[in-house]
């Protein structure tokens, strides 16, 4: 079985998923026609508009091609360093997301019953007025921290947290507890920022812990990546799943599912216990490492073989190489691990593993921060005295309030414990695909009195709202320039700004308009004291003495670079710390220890998801160019497996688990451990106002069991075992 | 016989072992050049995964329009539809197509590929890559080169790409199979294929170097003496069975008058 589309099966392809519907509705609308209209394209300077991608959260440069008012190609912008000139399959077909069949094209008031998807079409004023007085309602009569704000990473994230602050709730719910919490919290504790530079420049050894960036994109670092295998590089790989970067590597490791962690502390061992370990770079500036040594003692490779399936001989050579390679060597601390309720401590461990053998300042680096943006002038947030609903930080002490646990936002509103909800505010975000155990999302809906979202598409979360307000698209807008607590958006000494590159559709609005009209209508205008969006961001650009209209060509500003050591950490030792006192005060194991993960009982398979390079998370279904060359959903399972349990690649089969059932097309191939199964998440839509996403593949939220990591506050997603029979 | 590694043609170089199959160039391509949802001019082609759990690997390959030196489907068509640049291109005049699919039959590669769904008004049968001149004319990169985020895809002039394939084949000489595919198959394309697997499991023809455009050119220009030839021997034929014929004839005749006198 493979996976790719063979020309027949392209042509195949197009009658299945096209056949049905007609091919008018799928001709890209206009997009590039104007090009075709003028001959060929034209590529002066002026031709091109730079602004910042949003296919995902790595924020590439781009340069938008338009042309009689429409985008017709974007580019890569080459002055970005996250894109070098170059563009994913998701950031080729952005434009496909502006020009979505589907837009949403002005404000939306529910006419039916929620879920029904029935809308009536509303003006600006009659759908702000709405919202505003709703949430006024809720304030007065249960305390603003019944009113719940949740969001996804992005540029005008600020400006939403200003709203919530200003509001004076507490409850704030991000996608960070069920992405990375495990590896940010971890690098947190150990090096005091979230997530350090990674350098391939001088790679020599790199281990991927079930980071597959051969599919799980990040521009820049994927074209890294590649080029170091393409030079040399010795690439280890850990992942149940034979992935397209597993592909690439020098040895791929089928690693138990859950074990990562054993893993690592084996290379510990191996490494202190040989003494290959960067003895100079441990004294000078580490803290703990006596407590790790002697910690690790007992986790020999012979004990690790028998948990991970690795054979003991493998991880101690492994972890020579490593220690050899050094410090031109990397454990990538991955976005997360094949996640479990000790993946923070995996992500420690890995933490560690770097420190000790001096990888820091070779391929590991501060995050580049620039500095000197200013912002417009706002009064002190309103004291809050209400806990949090998802226990931060009063259950979740290391989990930063910016993150959250959205997992368990969801249940204290099903259980109103320790208090009810009843309004929630969603933006950019799509909670009823993306946190676990769909049925209980759902019925904390229906706690609330008031749903209000901000999209561009209907998707499943806005199919549930009261009131929907259209957003421009990233192509039709403004965001902030965003540095503070995000590294992402001011890459090195830059902040790139993402500016409209075309006129909105319909009535689509920026963020940072809406934002402001609902501060204004809720007598919190001085939150928000700027004109217009040009007005903000000028208002940042002040200081360092340029105007937006400077920046507007060249697509980024050049911030005064601030030399800092790269030997200091902000830490409460102000040194890596290998063991953290404060973990130890919580109650929690300082130095990381082996802790067995429940596994599945047999006739049960791990659950396993992981993403694919045409879609993100749960926004880009319906995009129809991604949906043209994307492979069609399904459950993998091991060839072997299938066979014993005479099941056939294309059967339809149920899985289930403890909190639901969904069926799903098996694919059956050998590109996995025998006891997992695999599916990409993302599918399974339940809106029917995502005309090309809906009725395509079903959704591991419907599935998945929800898990807490008491540390990190991370989602254990692979923490769910299910049975599979033919349907 | 050009040199065909002098060719002096601009040119694509693909590294299967670059490729990661995230199809950034055919999302690229598509918006580019104005492709129909339903259709597209580059395809995946590889056999994808190989081997058995947990020994296992891995080949895919970008696939278009190999634009050949020496092209079939140029030869191929009866209305001159194909034309090719003199810096390489092969290109397609759906305005003067006639549908006939000739070329599809000649490309050994498999590459022009039919719109069954428009009729004869409506034209444009036939597609396939352009090598994006609209692009490659003003200094840019084809649209799938550009965008490609591994550098599997490079763009070039074909004797520097050449240079560049042989000399990563030098520096890793486990890592590739030891050709450049296209260097010489067909009489040369301007589409360059390093792999690390045999290259029939990328889907390629295993074709000689002389280009199929030549054998079945030199067969093609024996067709005239041939006829004339064959003319000429039919002809001597015809005359020869009508003299013979006549000769019978006249024998015949010559016996029926005689005999009477014989009779008598």
């Amino acid at each position: 079985m493979t996976n790719t589309i063979s020309r027949r099966d392209f042509l195949k392809l197009g009658g299945v998923a096209f056949g049905a519907l007609a091919i008018e509705q799928f001709i890209p609308p206009l997009v590039a026609q104007a090009a075709r209209e003028a001959g060929y394209l034209d590529a002066s300077d002026s031709g091109y508009i730079p602004s910042m991608c949003e296919m995902c959260v790595w924020r590439c440069g781009l340069l938008a091609k338009v042309q009689n008012g429409r985008v017709v190609k974007l580019e890569g912008n080459p002055d970005h360093p996250h894109s070098k000139g170059k563009l994913c399959p998701r950031g080729q077909a952005g434009l496909m997301n502006t020009y979505d069949p589907d837009r949403v094209l002005s404000p939306l008031i529910r006419v039916g019953n929620r879920g029904e998807g029935q809308f009536r079409k509303a003006s600006w004023d009659e759908a702000l007025d709405m919202v505003a007085q709703n949430m006024l309602n809720i304030k007065t009569k249960y305390g603003p921290e019944a009113m719940v704000f949740s969001s996804t990473h992005n540029l005008s994230q600020p400006l939403f947290e200003n709203l919530l602050q200003a509001f004076g709730s507490p409850n704030y719910g991000t996608q960070r507890s069920l992405c990375f919490n495990a590896m940010t919290v971890a690098n947190l504790m150990t090096f005091g920022m979230e997530e350090p530079e990674r350098d391939y420049s001088q790679l020599k050894y790199l281990i991927l812990t079930g980071r597959n960036l051969a599919e799980a994109i990040s521009n820049s670092e994927t074209g890294d990546l590649v080029h170091a295998v393409d030079r040399g590089v010795k690439l280890i790989y850990l992942d149940p799943r034979f992935t397209k970067t597993a592909a690439k590597a020098t040895e791929w490791l089928p690693i138990r599912p859950g074990t990562d962690l054993a893993f690592h502390l084996a290379m510990l061992n191996v490494i202190i216990g040989e003494n290959l370990y960067n003895q100079s770079f441990v004294a000078q500036y580490t803290v703990g490492f006596d407590e790790v040594s002697s910690a690790v003692q007992q986790y020999t490779p012979e004990w690790a073989a028998g948990i991970t399936e690795i054979p003991a001989d493998t991880i101690r050579r492994i972890a020579r190489e490593f220690a050899a390679a050094a410090p031109y060597a990397l454990a990538h601390n991955n976005w997360r691990t094949s996640n479990f309720v000790n993946s923070f401590q995996t992500e420690r461990a890995i933490t560690i593993l770097n420190a000790i053998v001096g990888n820091w300042g070779t391929t590991m680096f501060p995050a580049g921060s620039g500095t000197g943006l200013g912002a417009p002038k706002q009064p002190a947030f309103p004291r809050v005295s209400a806990l949090r609903l998802d226990g931060v930080p009063w259950k979740y002490p290391f989990v930063p309030l910016q993150y959250g646990v959205i997992q368990e936002l969801r249940d204290a509103i099903v259980a109103e414990n320790p208090y009810a909800a009843h309004g929630w505010f969603i933006t950019r975000q799509n909670p009823v695909m993306s946190i676990p155990d769909r049925k209980k999302t759902l019925t904390a809906f229906a706690k609330m009195d008031f749903i209000v979202t901000i999209d561009i598409l209907l998707n499943d979360t806005t199919w549930f709202s009261d009131v929907v307000l259209p957003e421009a698209s990233y192509l039709e807008r403004y965001d902030p320039l965003s540095l503070v607590g995000d590294p992402l958006s001011a890459v090195g000494s830059r902040a790139f700004v993402r500016q409209p590159v075309i006129e909105p559709q319909g009535e689509g609005k920026s963020s940072m308009w809406i934002y402001k009209q609902l501060g204004d209508r809720l007598g919190l205008s001085d939150f928000f004291q700027y004109k217009d969006e040009e007005d903000y961001i000028n208002q940042q650009l002040a200081p360092l003495g340029v105007s937006l209209d400077a920046v507007r060509k060249q697509g980024y500003v050049d911030l005064p670079v601030s030399n800092t050591d790269i030997h200091k950490w902000t830490t409460s030792s102000g040194k890596i710390e290998l063991k953290s006192d404060s973990l130890d005060k919580a109650g929690f194991d300082g130095v990381p220890k082996w802790e067995e993960p429940p596994a599945p009982k047999s006739g049960q398979f791990y659950l396993l998801t992981g993403k694919g390079a045409r879609q993100t998370q749960f926004g880009t279904q319906n995009n129809q160019l991604l949906h043209k060359y994307d492979d069609e959903p399904g459950l993998w399972m091991n060839t072997k497996v299938a066979a014993t349990q005479g099941l056939n690649n294309g059967d339809m089969v149920q899985v289930a688990s403890a909190v639901g059932q969904i069926y799903v097309k098996l694919i059956v191939t050998q590109a996995i451990r025998p006891d997992c199964v695999y599916m990409q998440p993302g599918f399974g839509h339940l809106s029917m106002g995502l005309t090309t996403a809906y009725g395509l593949g079903s959704s591991d939220s419907d599935v998945r069991v929800t898990y807490t990591d008491p540390i990190s506050g991370g989602q254990a997603l692979s923490q769910t075992f299910v049975t599979v029979q033919k349907a | 016989m050009t040199d065909i590694q002098n060719i002096k043609h601009k040119a694509f170089l693909f590294d299967a072992t670059r490729c990661i199959d995230c199809r950034a160039c055919m999302i690229a391509c598509s918006v580019e050049n104005n492709i129909p949802v339903d259709k597209t001019r580059i395809w995946v082609a590889g056999v994808g995964l190989m081997g058995e759990y947990p020994n296992l690997g891995r080949v895919s390959m970008v696939y278009h329009c190999m634009h050949c030196n020496e092209p079939d489907c140029l030869s191929a068509c009866p209305v001159g539809a194909y034309s090719q640049r003199p810096d390489g291109p092969v290109l397609y005049d759906h305005n003067k197509c006639i549908g006939c699919r000739y070329c599809m039959n000649a490309c050994p590669f498999g590459v022009p590929h039919f719109d069954f769904n428009k009729g004869l008004l409506q034209g444009a049968f036939i597609d396939k890559c352009t090598m994006c001149p609209q692009r490659i004319d003003i200094g840019l990169e084809p649209a799938c080169v550009a965008t490609c985020p591994t550098d599997a895809l490079m763009f070039g002039e074909r004797t520097d790409l050449l240079t560049e394939a042989h000399s990563r084949i030098t520096a890793y000489p486990t890592r590739y199979i030891n050709h450049v595919y296209g260097e010489t198959e067909n009489g040369g394309t301007s589409y360059l294929i390093l792999s690390h697997v045999p290259f029939a499991e990328l889907g390629l023809p295993n074709l000689g170097s002389t280009p199929v455009r030549d054998i079945s050119e030199a067969a093609m220009a024996l067709t005239i003496p041939f006829a004339l030839a064959w003319g000429a021997v039919l002809t001597g034929v015809t005359v020869g069975v009508h003299q013979f014929n006549k000769r019978k004839e006249q024998l015949a005749e010559a016996e029926a008058k005689a005999k009477p006198e014989e009779t008598k």
